[in-house]
């Protein structure tokens, strides 16, 4: 299975601090740990999954072994890194940001009546990245209009990641 | 836990980072305690300094503490237990 990894700059996991084998012409070594989800073995993301997970750099990665689908995420006892991602750079994380940042904007400000205090925080939250400017548009559609709303949100943002990136959108 | 099943604020990421790092909370609730952990920088340091607390804590042994402060800490538990 093809699924994506966000890793540090460094190729370090966010949350583990392991250090991934990283590819250079070829894939990197395989990795190997029994699934335990949240706990143990390792985890990736479906490109639904994409903006709940945002991190410094991407990577396409090869999943096999037992393989266990979650909610949000998926997670298999082997894998390993197939190729960085090189289009999630500054320049598009960037843009990213101020996609959603936009979005908030015009979230908030057409509510009936305007959330005026939600939308006041959205500019001071641009520095802080894209993983949080993307959950602010979400929540802001969520508060507006529901759990629903929050979805589709999350859903417009996995698909202008999946075109930017030009990942195949069936994972 | 958390009033929805899709995100935890700050202030429940303070309730429930003890559970979080005894890893005793079930897989999606991790999940979305780790996702906010992702986005905020201040939650992410927090969860960060108690791995660390925990970690020197848990390396004192018995031995270590000064007989004085071991007398006070009994004095104090055996004044807990009687009231």
């Amino acid at each position: 299975m093809i699924a994506y990894k966000f890793l540090r700059p460094d190729g370090r996991s966010v949350f583990t601090g392991f250090e991934w084998p990283l590819p250079d012409d070829t894939p990197g070594a395989w990795v190997e740990a029994p699934v335990v989800p949240c706990r143990s073995g390792i985890h990736a993301c479906r490109t639904a999954d994409l903006p709940l997970w945002l991190g410094r750099s991407l990577y396409e990665v090869e999943l096999a072994g037992d393989i266990v689908e979650e909610r949000t995420k998926v997670v298999a006892s082997r894998a390993r890194l197939l190729r960085r991602i090189d289009a999630w750079n500054d320049d598009l994380r960037d843009s990213y940001t101020r996609d959603c940042a936009d979005r908030a904007h015009v979230l908030a400000r057409s509510a009936s009546p305007p959330m005026d205090d939600w939308d006041a925080v959205v500019e001071l939250g641009i520095p802080e990245g894209p993983a949080l400017l993307g959950f602010v548009a979400a929540r802001i559609a969520e508060e507006r209009d529901g759990l629903d709303a929050y979805h589709a949100e999350r859903d417009r943002q996995r698909s202008w990641l999946v075109e930017r990136l030009a990942l195949a959108d069936s994972v | 836990m958390a009033e929805s099943a899709e995100h935890v604020t700050c202030q429940e990421v303070v309730e429930l980072v003890t559970d979080y790092l005894e890893q005793a909370l079930p897989a999606d609730e991790a999940a979305v305690f780790e996702q906010h952990l992702n986005f905020c920088d201040g939650c992410d340091w927090y969860v960060d300094q108690m791995r660390t607390t925990i970690a020197t804590v848990g390396r004192i042994e018995e031995e270590n503490v000064p007989p004085a402060i071991r007398e006070k800490l009994l004095a104090a538990f055996r004044d807990r237990r009687r009231s």
